[in-house]
């Protein structure tokens, strides 16, 4: 009958080589990192993240995949790029949280926020079908979708009346090019 | 015995360079020592006050100019510069210029020690500070003048009522400025900080850091007692942005120790730029045939740290970021090697 | 001069106005766009947040039909296109990827990768200058007391944009002040409006957006000028939100920076579509008598 005592994690342990994938898929080293604090300092949404720049960074370092997968602030990331701009090691952490979110995705770990998620997505399925995207008919289906039916309803009216709520949905004419990438990117072969 | 008919020309009349000439000339050989400010002092003239052991700089500086007025084998040339060297077999023949007058001189010298200085790094290439931009928002150098202006109970400015200091301002930064410490940052930063306290108790003082670095006889306990008995606030994290807001500005920083985002308003801020060669170092070791590294410093032969080509030597920040004890003990190295130089045998060289 | 023009998805839909205003701006100050026959989304937010290879191939595709266009320079007014079409360049640039992407998609990107992309107010400071534009300006803003804003794309990430300075850039301010225009000294001329997140995290541009009003509030100005739809979106469709938000009333019309261009050369307020702003820039106009 075992009982979970609570131990310190043992550093000598950690044996993971996410570091290095960071550093080949990302181009970037994190063993550049000064721990200074200049991203969290500067970045837009820290306020609301779990995890803000600087510990994200030391997360890659202690192989913490799992916890980088499921934060949410790989949702909530706006990609404001004043974390790199001003890293003096200029470590590219726009470029890890999309590497981790990709990652994250096609392994069908459960999103954080599954309405950005959703929004993401059926911006997607509008580039899969069309080849463009038809902004009222993604307002809408996005509603639909996260089941807020009313949802800046008073502002569909006001943009409505002000004619910029377009019904036309523009296509690609070669749009067998743009659905085969959408066959052919090398995350799906993965999958 | 030798006669002492030997001339060394010291090209900078900061510490480093009168403490060399002093030296020189008190060992009994001719000393040029050439400075184009209009006084001797360099940075040392421009000091409040000094680490670690809080003594007035001024009484240092005195004691060197009265030694220098009381030894008359120094022959001080203030307001000139260097225009040009060229080798005669064992001699330098130099060129000097006067800053204003225009007045032109040429000299022969049997050794050079070049005691340049340092200057300040530009931080207005760190836009998310500001500097250049807002007001209020000094570099060490000009916030150390703002020290004696208050300090000296004449001031007509109003004093702040709090003030921020950023550490590593274009130092260990691989991006827009230097990749390395310069190592007195967090000593005299220290300072000025518990000098803010000590004029302006009621004021807050922020020093904003990486890390700070005291490693020097008395460093670690002024660098404490200026935390724990005159309470300046250190804060854990390099400074993200500064924005204006209402006449204050506000630091935008993370308190890496809490892992938390944090913003403070402040009055002033004042920025320890990275320490950087004195404009001309390059243009100046040329003519001496002496080697500057990437950043422009100095650089040294091996198994001698203070010379830096045939003939030549070097001493204080013009080598690398120093204390002023440091500038100091480098001026009597650099005249020493200057002295056994003149007394090897006559027929040798270097 | 000629150039590929590149839309992208809202200049043909919600930012209307902009790609209007843009057009005929360029055709008066020289500038002959020629819109990229068959375009496609550049994936914005959306591609690069969930799959990279795939928002390099859609901007892949994209430059490659400039190159068959026979131009070798791309404009887009978006910041969000100009930094997905950017990046896609640095990155084809790269052999791995450029193999990677060619085998994705089937086009052949060897003259793609070496397309110049450039933000429309980057061209115009840049590539017509602003004495230039000073000679055709037969209306100039007077009284006009407006807000530049940059938001993030147009100068981050700097590695990549290299155009004008992310923390203190000056262009648009340069820009509008030859138009005649005062622009104030703000503190957020470069923070973020809260990106992609309008309709998904509604709040994060309440929040942001909000900051960047404020901001422009206690400057002192009169309109806050944009160079892109979503900061635009953001800060028009979402003011009331904000206003409710904070309890404060901020008024403050968002205008395309071609809009003000577009009537410094002369155009109309309804030629530059300036009836189609949410928040009505009614006041601004009969201030400066335009």
């Amino acid at each position: 009958m075992a009982v979970e005592f609570y131990r310190p994690m043992r550093l000598n342990n950690l044996n993971s080589s996410l570091q290095q994938e960071i550093r080949e898929a990302c181009d970037t080293d994190v063993e550049m990192c000064l721990e200074c604090g200049k991203c969290t300092g500067g970045c837009s949404n820290a306020h609301i993240f779990d995890y803000t720049p600087r510990k994200i960074v030391q997360l890659v370092k202690m192989g913490a995949e799992e916890t980088l997968m499921n934060m949410d602030a790989l949702w909530t990331c706006v990609a404001c790029h004043l974390c790199v701009d001003r890293c003096p090691s200029q470590i590219n952490i726009p470029r890890i949280m999309d590497y981790m979110r990709e990652k994250a995705y096609h392994q069908g770990v459960k999103a954080r926020r599954p309405n950005v998620e959703l929004f993401h997505e059926l911006m997607l399925d509008s580039i899969k079908q069309t080849g463009k995207v038809a902004e009222t008919q993604l307002i809408i289906k996005f509603n639909l979708g996260s089941k807020q039916y009313l949802k800046d309803a008073d502002l569909g009216r006001r943009m409505f009346f002000k004619g910029k709520l377009s019904p036309f949905s523009p296509n690609v004419k070669d749009i067998n090019q743009v659905r085969l990438m959408f066959i052919r990117t090398p995350v799906h072969k993965e999958g | 015995m030798k006669d002492k008919g030997e001339t060394t020309l010291v090209v900078g009349g900061g510490l480093a360079g009168m403490e060399a000439a002093l030296k020189i000339g008190q060992a009994g050989y001719k000393v040029i020592l050439v400075e184009k400010q209009a006084v001797l002092g360099g940075v040392l003239g421009q000091l409040y006050s000094s680490f670690p052991r809080w003594e007035d700089p001024q009484a240092l500086l005195n004691n060197k100019l009265q030694q220098i007025q009381q030894c008359p084998q120094i022959m001080v040339l203030t307001g000139m510069s260097i225009t040009n060297a060229q080798r005669d077999d064992k001699v330098y023949i130099v060129d000097l210029q006067g800053i204003n007058q225009g007045d032109i001189r040429q000299i022969r010298v049997d050794a050079v020690v070049l005691a340049t200085g340092f200057e300040l790094f530009d931080a207005s290439v760190y836009g998310e500070y500001g500097y250049g931009i807002y007001p209020n928002v000094v570099n060490s150098l000009e916030f150390e003048a703002k020290l004696k202006e208050w300090g000296s109970g004449h001031s007509e400015q109003i004093p702040p009522k709090s003030v921020a200091f950023f550490k590593c301002v274009g130092s260990r930064d691989r991006s827009k400025g230097k990749p390395y410490c310069s190592k007195i940052c967090c000593m005299y930063t220290a300072k000025q900080a518990g000098i803010v306290k000590d004029m302006f108790p009621e004021a807050k003082a922020y020093v904003f850091y990486m890390d700070y670095r005291a490693s020097g006889k008395d460093y670690e306990e002024f660098t404490r007692s200026v935390i724990e008995t005159k309470h300046v606030r250190y804060v854990r994290g390099r400074p993200s942005k500064v924005l204006p807001e209402n006449g204050k500005l506000i630091v935008r920083a993370e308190d890496t120790l809490m892992g938390v985002p944090i913003e403070v308003e402040v009055d002033m801020i004042v920025l320890a730029a990275a320490i950087i060669p004195s404009r001309g170092t390059r243009e100046l070791a040329q003519m001496f045939r002496a080697v500057t590294d990437e950043y422009g410093f100095l650089e040294h032969e091996t198994f001698n740290p203070v010379k830096a080509g045939d003939r030549v030597f070097f001493a204080g920040a013009c080598g690398f970021a120093i204390e002023t004890q440091g500038a100091q003990y480098q001026g009597a190295a650099a005249a020493a090697e200057v002295i056994a130089l003149f007394n090897r045998d006559p027929q040798g060289g270097d | 001069m000629d150039i590929a023009y590149y839309p992208g998805c809202s200049l043909h839909s919600m930012a209307h106005e902009y790609d209007q205003s843009t057009r005929l701006v360029c055709k008066r100050i020289g500038i002959q766009l020629h819109e990229i026959t068959d375009w496609n989304c550049c994936g914005a937010t959306a591609a690069h947040s969930l799959d990279h290879h795939l928002s390099i191939g859609l901007s892949g595709r994209n430059l490659a039909q400039v190159d068959d266009m026979k131009l070798n320079q791309v404009t887009t007014p978006c910041a969000g296109c100009f930094s997905r079409l950017k990046t896609a360049s640095g990155e084809l640039k790269k052999a791995p990827m450029q193999g990677e992407i060619e085998e994705m998609t089937g086009i052949f990107l060897a003259g793609a990768k070496d397309v110049e992309v450039t933000h429309l107010l980057q061209l115009i400071i840049e590539q017509i200058g602003l004495e230039q534009i000073q000679k055709q300006v037969v209306k100039p803003l007077q009284g006009m007391k407006l807000a530049a804003y940059y938001g993030c794309l147009i100068t981050r990430p700097k590695a990549v944009v290299q155009f004008d300075d992310p923390e203190q850039p000056v262009s648009l301010d340069r820009l509008l002040q030859t138009l005649g225009a005062e622009t104030v000294n703000w503190s957020h001329k470069a923070e973020c409006c809260g990106g992609g997140f309008a309709a998904s995290a509604t709040e994060i541009v309440v929040d942001l957006g909000g900051q960047v009003l404020e901001a422009a509030r206690q400057a002192g100005a009169q309109a806050i000028v944009v160079a892109c739809p979503m900061c635009q979106a953001n800060l028009d469709t979402r003011q009331r939100a904000i206003e409710v938000d904070r309890g404060i009333t901020y008024n403050l019309p968002i205008i395309y920076f071609t809009q003000l261009l577009g009537l410094g050369l002369g155009f109309t307020a309804k030629e530059m579509g300036l009836n189609r702003l949410l928040t009505s820039p009614s006041n601004l106009l009969a201030v400066s008598m335009v």
